[in-house]
């Protein structure tokens, strides 16, 4: 599994690549009509589209002579949860540093008006 | 170390904003000082074990995870730079329990380090917070790697593609 997802964030690191991905979440379409917005030989976006279908990033149709791509779930489906994860990884981390400054702050408006004796216990019976 | 098209692109980074309803003295405090980190760093929903804390440049903070099953995860950071209360840079990377570097365990061609930088801005008492998180003195594999991530994510991958491939994965 890791070695898929190295596979499909390379895939995704080259911008062409990027603005494919984005073309194809619209619908199937095919490589003449892919080819269209970008200034680039067709062999030049046959390329870009193997490497995307060796990622697994889309599959093409055997059927119609024009072999339409679309975008194919599986490796997208991995790398959007693993991008997702690592995302909420850091705004969990985030969500747990305000809950805890705000107990902070809690801690020392009550040091405020306890004073400093009831201050001195407080930090002793701390872990 | 990147040079290539798809690297400049990349030339990005992973970023993270929070508006905190702190001072930035107290934010500062609660991102630099073991007693304060011990209670919300690591990976949610458990505590983290610090074996070494060490706030100065070249500085070691080498901690771990214990999970519930017995599992442990241990990590580290290496200091770089320490502006208080508004500037912390470390290197973040695995670690065995030694402190040796070692892979990202989802991700074995992942940058083994990556550069993290937070700063801290006052705004009418409240403090902003930036992580920004890029990778270090990775190969130009790891470092496309690394770009493809952050591409993704700025595609909305995370979220709105989340849906697509889930909907898709349905259909099929």
């Amino acid at each position: 599994m890791p070695d898929r997802l190295t596979s499909t964030f390379a895939a995704l690191a080259d911008p062409t690549r990027r603005a494919i991905l984005a073309r194809l979440a619209l619908g199937e379409t095919s490589v003449t009509e892919l080819a269209k917005p970008f200034e680039m030989s067709m062999p030049a976006v046959s390329k870009h589209l193997k490497v995307l279908e060796r990622a697994g990033l889309i599959a093409r149709s055997r059927e119609a002579q024009s072999r339409p791509c679309r975008l194919a779930p599986g490796p997208l489906q991995d790398a959007a949860n693993w991008i997702e994860e690592y995302r909420r990884f850091w705004e969990a981390s985030l969500d747990r540093l305000e809950d805890y400054l705000s107990k902070m702050k809690a801690a020392t408006k009550a040091e405020k008006t306890k004073g400093p004796r009831a201050n001195r216990s407080k930090t002793k019976s701390k872990e | 170390v990147a040079q290539s098209a798809d690297a400049a692109d990349a030339a990005t980074v992973f970023v993270f904003n929070r508006t905190f309803d702190a001072s930035r003295q107290d934010v500062w405090n609660a991102f630099t000082q073991p007693e304060h980190l011990k209670h919300w760093w690591g990976v949610p929903g458990n505590r983290i074990e610090i074996v070494h804390h060490d706030l100065k440049p070249g500085g070691l903070f080498h901690y771990c995870t214990r999970f519930p099953d017995g599992r442990t995860m241990w990590a580290r950071f290496i200091f770089r730079e320490i502006v208080a209360p508004e500037r912390l840079v470390w290197l973040n990377g695995f670690s065995d329990e030694r402190g040796g570097l070692t892979p990202n365990p989802w991700l074995p061609n992942f940058p083994l380090e990556t550069l993290n930088t937070v700063t801290l801005a006052e705004q009418d008492g409240r403090t902003l917070l930036t992580i920004t998180v890029a990778p270090y003195s990775a190969s130009d594999e790891e470092a496309r790697i690394f770009a493809g991530g952050i591409a993704g994510m700025k595609m909305g991958f995370g979220a709105s593609f989340k849906l697509l491939a889930d909907y898709l994965a349905r259909r099929s």
